[in-house]
């Protein structure tokens, strides 16, 4: 199932994380604390709350690989990855228009 | 800002504590991972441990109503699930009211029962020119023989003969010194059906359970039977704080029966990678 958007915050930040490769918990939450990865502060209720219905949307799957009996490992589907970047691009619209609004200065990373 | 080893300690054990209070499904999944994710963090050097702590507080609060209010509608509040015990609670509602309206009516009919014998043997007795105060002394037992019968305080039937214009003849009852004439209206109907059975409220507190019937022959004249209505008022509300507390318990069982099938029934699939 290909999740509609826009998506919460929470979704946003662990679909872009994931997109860079399997992800245990902590590496997903230290990710979203970025602005490059959605600049939210997340906690592992959250998270895994999170976690838990995107796995039974099919957007995410947890893998069997993992370096610590406590530590699971999560990977973007193929679903996960569509939905990421209907989001983005729907994001990159209202940039653009934005952009043309004069609301951003060209050239600025927004 | 929180460095040292015993206070990442007393922290995680902490939390240990706090992931109880997820639902039971969510923490076999996850606490595992939520705890070693805690650890991971606090072993961050370049998180700051006050923010995070901030962070894992506010985290923790909103989660914990977000997955509680997820479990309580994926278990006992799944549509099906609810619709059912509706369905349930709206049968037994029905029948208990059913029960209490037949058993209560039950009640009130078996109340005119020595009445409507009595009513009877009155109007027969005048109608063959019985005078009204012998008719009446007929009807008396023994022990009622010499003395009226308190129309509010006794529990024992009595007989009042009026005439056709609804003024008393006779009475084998009084309440407050005199002999209440009857209502307009109901010597109307009974001049024209023949009979009625009525609760009659001679006075506001007052609740008797009435036969009326009307005096064949020439002179007319009505015969009333009638006995005070509060024992059996009494039973009727017995009858409906019995059958209010099988209600009560009835829906008890449904709701906490739907919650456990909900419960136990609910198991969400965790997808994991072939």
């Amino acid at each position: 199932m290909v999740a509609s958007t826009p998506l919460t915050p929470a979704v946003f930040a662990i679909l872009l994380s994931l997109a860079g490769g399997d992800r245990h918990g902590y590496a997903m939450m230290k990710d979203a604390r970025t602005p490059e990865g959605g600049g939210i502060a997340m906690g592992p209720g959250t998270l895994y709350g999170t976690l838990e219905r995107l796995m039974r949307d099919g957007l995410v799957i947890e893998t069997e690989v993992s370096d610590d009996e406590r530590r699971r490992y999560y990977r973007l589907t193929n679903a996960g990855r569509v939905s990421l970047e209907a989001e983005l691009n729907r994001l990159d619209s209202a940039v653009s228009a934005a952009r043309q609004r004069g609301l951003l200065p060209q050239g600025s990373r927004l | 800002m929180i460095r040292s080893f015993d206070s990442c300690q007393i922290i995680e054990q902490a939390y240990a504590l706090a992931l109880y209070l997820y639902p039971v499904w969510f923490r076999s999944r996850y606490a595992d991972a939520m705890k070693q994710s805690l650890s991971d963090a606090l072993a961050d050097p370049a998180l700051p441990k006050n923010v995070f702590l901030r962070t894992l507080l506010k985290d923790l609060v909103e989660s914990l109503i977000k997955e509680n209010l997820v479990m309580f509608r994926e278990t006992v509040s799944r549509p099906v699930l609810l619709y059912n015990a509706l369905i349930l609670m709206a049968l037994f509602t029905a029948l208990t009211l059913g029960f209490v309206i037949i058993e209560q009516s039950s009640l009130r009919q078996s109340a005119n029962d020595p009445q409507l014998g009595m009513a009877t043997d009155l109007a027969t007795w005048l109608s063959r020119g019985t005078s009204p105060a012998a008719a009446v002394l007929n009807n008396q037992t023994l022990d009622h023989i010499n003395d009226k019968t308190d129309m509010d305080a006794s529990l024992s039937s009595f007989v009042i003969a009026y005439d056709e214009q609804g003024k008393v003849l006779a009475s084998s009852a009084e309440l407050d010194g005199t002999v209440p004439p009857l209502p307009s209206g109901v010597l109307a109907f009974v001049r024209q059906h023949g009979e009625e059975r009525v609760t009659w409220a001679p006075r506001r507190d007052v609740r008797i359970a009435s036969v009326i019937r009307h005096v064949a022959g020439p002179q007319g004249g009505f015969a009333l039977a009638g006995r005070n209505l509060r024992e059996i008022e009494s039973r009727k509300d017995l009858v409906f704080k019995q059958a209010a507390l099988v209600w009560l318990g009835l829906l008890g069982i449904i709701s906490v029966g739907t919650f456990i099938f909900g419960w136990l029934s609910s198991s969400p699939k965790r997808v994991v990678a072939a």
